[in-house]
């Protein structure tokens, strides 16, 4: 059988099973969605060595690059930094 | 300030401490709830004198102490992402201060108006005055304007140390080579104490934080007496 067959018969007969599932899946899930974030928009990473070699130099001031903000008011940042 | 057979936090001079403080209570009281509830159950079932030989399992307390305790640390972990994130968060400093740890002591600049550097050395015991704490104050004292935001940077010349304030809720690593930022804002005047964090050799003990916090006018004051006197 194969293993999904083999949860479901299980799971018919101990139906506690399915709250695991849930925040055991649920907790997963959120971590590698999360792990994907990090992958793909954090500025620390580079993937295209070609075209974007560095994307934490190209971050804007006005830029949330956090997954949260408690108090900040990104669009009211403004750069006061020199250019390169 | 610390003192001794000390049990819990030094009262919060920033706001961020001041959070830690909630949130150390709410996760507190949980923690005392489960331990109490656990302790419980455990000397009911061993006083008890019903006893029931054939039970197997029961399906619906399982779901219980499956979703409970998950819904009990969601219930921590919200509000501690929350502090997390705030600490985070730019704060639009006045100021900024550069705090160096050298073996063994720390020294402090003021760069942005004038050149103010000073180093900051424990009082040897056999020096301190009455009224002085042993092992804890220093000759010089990092003073800040109170309820300013400020930029605290902080490195290190030689090994690792670590500049922390517990009053404030700040720890920063001191690395060599490499610059960590954190923001600091006193919400009271005072003086606040901290330690060094990382083991840097003899002295690692010998090298303390002090962090004195004063209205602006009188900083202004201290920083003309300390650029006069150097």
């Amino acid at each position: 059988m194969s293993i999904f067959a083999l949860v479901a018969k299980q799971v018919k007969t101990h139906p506690s099973l399915i709250p695991l599932f849930i925040f055991i899946g649920g907790g997963g899930t959120m971590g590698l969605l999360y792990l994907g974030r990090l992958a793909l928009k954090n500025p620390d990473v580079s993937w295209d060595r070609k075209n974007n070699p560095e994307p934490w130099n190209k971050i804007e001031p006005n830029q949330q690059y956090k997954l949260f903000k408690v108090n900040m008011d990104y669009s009211k940042l403004k750069k006061d930094r020199p250019d390169f | 300030m610390a003192y001794p057979s000390m049990l819990g936090f030094q009262d919060a001079t920033s706001p961020i401490m001041e959070e830690l403080l909630h949130f150390h209570d709410h996760a507190m009281i949980i923690v005392t709830l489960i331990s109490s509830f656990v302790f419980y159950t455990i000397t009911m079932m061993v006083i008890t004198k019903l006893t029931y030989k054939s039970m197997l399992d029961s399906q619906e307390m399982e779901m219980v102490w499956t979703a409970l305790p998950a819904l009990i640390l969601t219930m921590v972990a919200l509000p501690s992402l929350r502090i997390l994130y705030l600490m985070d968060e730019l704060n639009f400093p006045n100021l900024t201060v550069k705090a160096v740890g050298h073996q063994w002591y720390w020294s402090y600049e003021y760069t942005d108006f004038e050149q103010l550097n000073f180093d900051s050395y424990m009082i040897p015991t056999q020096d301190l005055t009455p009224g002085q704490f042993r092992l804890l104050d220093t000759d010089n004292r990092m003073v800040v304007p109170v309820n300013s935001p400020i930029r605290v940077m902080v490195t290190a010349d030689d090994v690792l140390h670590s500049w922390a304030t517990p009053s404030l809720g700040i720890k920063l690593d001191a690395v060599p080579g490499r610059l960590n930022q954190t923001a600091l804002m006193t919400s009271r005047p005072g003086v606040f104490y901290g330690q060094c964090s990382e083991i840097c050799g003899a002295n690692h003990s010998f090298m303390p934080i002090v962090v004195e916090s004063i209205p602006l006018d009188h900083f202004e004051y201290w920083t003309h007496s300390m650029l006069n006197n150097a």
